[in-house]
């Protein structure tokens, strides 16, 4: 399958700061592609110099196989057939639904406009509405409006920029399914920004996780959040909490003990962090001979899965300093309180080390 | 912010906008710099230093009275529990539409020997002689003072109220845990965050003194503005006019700058402006004088002034004065609407190529554009003199030369020359008030029409002016409203034979006849009403 849409090495550097540096990224037609990363790590941006409102400093992008933009020439945004639903909307305020759907339609004749405006409407179940204003809709209907303008001048991809931050929790797990369906229904290709990542799972095929201007890693999201390919790309997804080890002789060691590696490519002497998800540790309370305290209870809150603690190794001057750590999460149905001391040792999984970028 | 659109013709007709509004000022201070020093030292010699005197300590007297007024105006309504606060509020702000000479002209009428006052003061007490009595003249600086500060105070009124309304209530809850009381939070916090508002204000009125031409004349207080009219018009000495009009121009310059670096970086609005305030009760007799000092201001500046117009105009107005008002007054609509008309157009021109153009300097042609408003109409019309005149000259010969007949003063003695000095001495107006329509437009609606293939005229004509419509209405009928008020401008650049409103009204005013334009005038404070009407309704709105 040939690519839909195509980025090689595109760098842009705004007001003297580097946004995005090197990016590389493909992606096919027909595939919703959720965007996510941190505030200010450049996906905007990213979605703006693909729509053509950025002109980047280098690198090259292609749609459809067709050079749009090469640092130098930039074809215009309205030549790109590329889609955009934006953060707010950017609804037309001065006009009717209808109006506003068929306002990238002014190449059809007028009654191919009707006809296709009367086919978004019925789909996005908005017939009763085509004569009313923006302001008289709620959120949820305008949200239908903006993809319904957006869609109806068939672009080639869709850019949608955190679209649903402004819907409520509950309308907008239903809004995002609905929308997923109706583009597959088009078998639209779609890049779709936001930095949660239960968004994600919800609505696109592919993740991508960017991180200062960067894509780290990209692939479905839930081998994304099985398998992280870096320090960073797991701490943004908040995949578990960090236990500091030192490799040993094809061993980790940690406060809460060792662990046997299956590679063997690592440095002696290296710090490394282990990925350790609640489900990974084990926590015991009494104390005998081959259970000694090793962490305290620094936070607790309830939730539906039990008591939910924090805990953080405890201060030892014979231990070393490196491999103290803070804030391991852990569920238990024990109730504990602050400061208790706790014994807690790590379930044999798979085991993800990363070393931690400066 | 990105901007979305380098279109190169559209960046070349914005420069070249920009620097023809600035260009007639350019020309007469380069005229001025170039005037011989022995001029100067002539101007200096005999009339400048009094001039010069006159003309800032108007400006210092105006200025008090117009804070005194103003500032006790705005706490009193603000922050006490005054009665009729709801009326008082706009009421104060009436003055502002009623010129500063016509209020001179009905004052001098009113209090001079030959007075109704004084006339019924001599009746009572029986005196026979001025010798008998003392009573203050109104025709003297003091008096130009007090009747600029009058019809001016208005702006400090109305910044200042807006300011003290606009601060974090929590200040002063805070100030009262502290152990201050009402009117202690109020001189210890309340005014100081208010003083970049009064600031501004000062400078606005400060501004509008220095510009004034018509109440100085009449009170025969020679200051720079009548300087420059008598020089040009009295002795035909445009080098001289020239070199008085800069120095007027140094001086407001100087009060620009000093203002924007007094308030530079200093905002104290909240995002808490409508928690309840708690407000000083007054007792009866504070009441009492709380209520006459307010009164007596939208009394003596803008209710006592119209009723007089009104009685005039009833006692005194007849067919032929009808028809020459409507003479008059279609000379009048017609400037203002060409210069209305320009002036929007150049705003919206210039404010959506600084939103939409990728220019790095887009913001340049707006501010420059908006520069002609600190200037006052007679510099304007010296300017303007300056330039077009140089021109008409240089195309009567390039006429005559090509072996055409003499175009005449095509530029300079038309109606272009006076539209010309309107555009460009209330630009700023038009460009403040659609450049705040555009910032209202979300920045996401400049993108959309390209994501749906649209290209930059059809965003601006489908998108922007749309939206922008009722924007567009208020900076037009602004704009339209300034034009026919303006005087200075009119009276130095009009054609011959040529009368707006406001040029024959103050005509009659010199001719001590106003009962003849009574209905005219009637009609410019009106037209003066139309913005603060709109103006508070939208404030009262946000």
């Amino acid at each position: 399958m040939s690519a839909l849409l195509s980025i090689e090495q595109l760098s842009i550097t705004l007001k003297e700061r580097n946004i995005i540096s090197m990016l590389n990224l493909s992606l096919n037609e027909g595939d919703i592609l959720g965007l996510v990363g941190a505030s200010g790590c450049g996906k905007t941006t990213l979605l703006n110099v693909i729509a053509g409102f950025i002109k980047p400093n280098g690198g090259r992008v292609f749609i459809d196989d067709h050079l749009i933009s090469d640092g130098e020439h930039c074809l215009s945004a309205e030549q790109r057939q590329v889609g955009m639903i934006f953060q707010d909307y950017a609804l037309f305020p001065h006009l009717t639904v209808k109006e506003n759907i068929a306002f990238g339609l002014s190449k059809l004749s007028k009654a191919e406009q009707l006809e296709q405006v009367d086919r978004l409407l019925s789909l996005l179940k908005l017939s009763d509405y085509r004569d009313s204003y923006i302001q008289q809709l709620s959120g949820g209907q305008q949200q239908r409006v903006a993809i319904a303008r957006a869609l109806a001048p068939e672009p080639k991809l869709l850019l949608l920029d955190e679209p649903f931050s402004n819907i409520d929790a509950r309308l907008r797990n239903e809004l995002m399914l609905e929308i997923r369906q109706l583009l597959k229904r088009f078998n639209t290709t779609a890049i779709f920004v936001t930095h949660n990542k239960d968004e994600v799972f919800t609505f696109a095929d592919k993740m991508a996780v960017m991180v200062q201007g960067r894509l780290l890693q990209i692939g479905a999201p839930s081998i994304i959040c099985q398998q992280p390919n870096s320090y960073q790309v797991a701490d943004f997804l908040q995949l578990g909490s960090w236990l500091p080890c030192q490799v040993k002789h094809k061993s980790a060691q940690s406060l809460l003990g060792k662990v046997t590696l299956v590679t063997h490519d690592l440095k002696q002497e290296d710090l490394l962090y282990l990925l350790v998800k609640p489900s990974h540790l084990r926590l015991k309370v009494s104390i005998d001979e081959n259970s000694y305290p090793n962490a305290e209870v620094e936070y607790i809150s309830v939730t539906e899965q039990g008591y939910h603690y924090y805990v953080s190794s405890i201060n030892d001057p014979t231990k070393s300093e490196l491999l103290s750590f803070y804030k391991l999460s852990v569920y238990s149905d024990i109730e504990l309180s602050l400061k208790q001391k706790v014994t807690l040792s790590i379930r044999p999984h798979e085991y993800l080390f990363f070393s931690r970028p400066d | 912010m990105i901007a979305l659109y380098n279109n190169k013709r559209w960046k070349l007709s914005s420069y070249v906008i920009a620097l023809v509004l600035i260009l007639p000022m350019l020309v007469m201070l380069v005229g001025s710099v170039s005037a011989s020093t022995k001029l100067f030292s002539h101007l200096w010699q005999t009339v400048l230093p009094s001039y010069l005197a006159n003309t800032l300590l108007l400006a210092f007297w105006v200025v008090l009275l117009a804070l005194f007024f103003g500032v006790l105006s705005a706490s009193i309504i603000t922050q006490t529990n005054i009665v009729f606060k709801q009326y008082l509020r706009w009421l104060l702000l009436l003055p502002l539409s009623m010129p500063a000479y016509l209020v001179a002209y009905l004052y001098t009428d009113l209090f001079d020997y030959a007075g109704p006052v004084q006339r019924i003061l001599r009746s009572w007490f029986d005196w026979q002689t001025p010798n008998d009595y003392w009573f203050f003249d109104i025709r003297t600086l003091p008096g130009a003072a007090l009747m600029l500060a009058l019809v001016l105070f208005p702006y400090v009124y109305m910044l200042t109220r807006g300011a003290l309304e606009h601060q974090d209530q929590n200040l002063f809850r805070a100030s009262r845990l502290l152990g201050l009381t009402a009117k202690q939070s109020f001189f210890s916090v309340a005014l100081p965050l208010a003083r970049p508002a009064i600031a501004v204000s000062a400078s606005l009125v400060l501004m509008e003194t220095l510009a004034d031409f018509a109440t100085v004349q009449y009170f025969s207080v020679n200051t720079l503005t009548t300087a420059i009219y008598d020089t040009w018009l009295g002795y035909g000495d445009l080098a001289a006019a020239n070199t008085l009009a800069s120095i007027l121009v140094l001086i407001i310059l100087f009060v620009v700058l000093a203002e924007q670096r007094s308030r530079s970086g200093v905002t104290h609005q909240s995002a808490r402006p409508s928690l309840k305030r708690e407000l000083i009760q007054l007792s009866v007799g504070q009441q009492l004088l709380a209520s006459l000092f307010c009164w007596s201001l939208v009394v003596s500046g803008f209710l006592l002034p119209i009723v007089l117009l009104i009685i005039m105009a009833v006692q005194y107005s007849d067919i032929t004065q009808l028809s020459a008002l409507i003479l008059t007054g279609m000379n009048s609509l017609k400037i203002s609407f060409f210069a209305a008309t320009t002036a929007v157009f150049i705003a919206l021109l210039l404010g959506l190529y600084q939103r939409l153009h990728t220019d790095k300097y887009r913001k340049i042609p707006l501010q420059v554009s908006g520069f002609g408003y600190a200037v006052p109409g007679t510099v304007l019309a010296m300017a303007m003199l300056s330039t077009l005149g140089p021109l008409d000259h240089w195309l009567n010969r390039a006429g005559e030369l090509l072996g055409f007949s003499a175009p005449g003063l095509i530029l300079s003695g038309s109606l272009f020359a006076i539209v010309f000095a309107l555009v460009v001495r209330f630009s700023a107006i038009a460009n403040g008030t659609i450049t705040s329509g555009i910032t209202q437009i979300p920045q996401s609606l400049d993108y959309a029409p390209a994501s749906l293939g649209v290209n930059l005229l059809g965003s601006i004509t489908k998108v922007h002016l749309p939206i922008l419509t009722p924007t567009i209405l208020m900076a037009w009928l602004l704009v339209f409203v300034e034009a026919m008020k303006e005087l200075p401008a009119v009276l130095l650049l009009r054609p011959f034979n040529f009368e707006t409103l406001s040029s024959q009204i103050y005509q009659l005013i010199s001719n001590e006849m106003l009962e003849q334009g009574a209905l005219g005038a009637i009609l410019i404070v009106l037209f003066g009403l139309l913005p603060i009407v709109l103006l508070n309704k939208n404030k009262e709105r946000v």
